[in-house]
């Protein structure tokens, strides 16, 4: 029962974990190590997801945090994309935190 | 008589352009309830829990709204904008916030680059 409940808590906090203002930061450094395999389909300009056919997001530059819960939503199957969450889920979350913080410092330079 | 013949195949064929590819200008009409969150030209508002929405690719951003409209995509806020929202409403708004400068780029991990 008590495992139930420290299980309850904490799939609670996961819910509200887009919600919640700061996650630790990741480490863009150790992050971009990790991110060869983003590229595949992020880093190729115009490169389309198929069935059905819409362009992968633009990426680089997006919100660390929006980053981050995209990423967990995907690993925890809440977000559905079958290469999304394979790839999600073959990572720690300090992991996704790192991915994350590379990914957000990677855009343009805007004026 | 023929003035307004023209104009009204004009306006006819904009209508139906704008079916297919959306309208930047309608689009900008509809977007201010997305404003509040996501920010005037969709580089939000400070709150970097939102996703920049500025010069992400149009066609994303409709399968976004059509995800979070069909239910695909589970979001209670982004369920109840975009729930109210027609294909043609959705066409607009992706094509305003598609058409707006911001930092978002293709990803490059390669430091030599």
């Amino acid at each position: 029962m008590k495992r139930l409940n420290a299980l309850a808590l904490a799939s609670l906090a996961l819910v509200t974990l887009p919600f919640a203002a700061a996650h630790a930061q990741g480490d863009p450094a150790l992050g971009r190590q990790l991110a060869y395999t983003c590229t595949g389909c992020h880093g190729i300009a115009g490169y389309k997801n198929a069935y059905p056919q819409y362009h992968v997001p633009r990426i680089a530059g997006q919100n660390y945090d929006y980053l981050l819960a995209a990423l967990i939503a995907y690993q925890k199957g809440e977000r559905t994309h079958p290469t999304m969450q394979a790839q999600a889920a073959s990572f720690s979350e300090t992991d996704l935190q790192n991915l994350a913080a590379f990914i957000a410092s990677a855009g343009k330079v805007t004026p | 008589m023929t003035l307004r013949l023209i104009i009204a195949l004009t306006l006819g064929s904009v209508a139906f352009g704008a079916h297919a590819n959306g309208s930047i200008d309608a689009g900008k009409q509809k977007s201010q309830t997305c404003q509040a969150c996501h920010g005037a030209d969709g580089n939000g508002i400070g709150i970097t829990m939102y996703p920049i929405l500025a010069g992400q690719h149009a066609d994303y951003l409709r399968k976004a709204l059509g995800d979070y409209k069909s239910g695909a995509r589970v979001n209670p806020i982004m369920a109840g904008f975009a729930g109210a929202l027609s294909e043609q409403d959705i066409a607009d708004l992706a094509a305003y916030f598609s058409s707006q400068q911001g930092p978002l780029v293709e990803l490059n991990a390669d430091p030599a680059k």
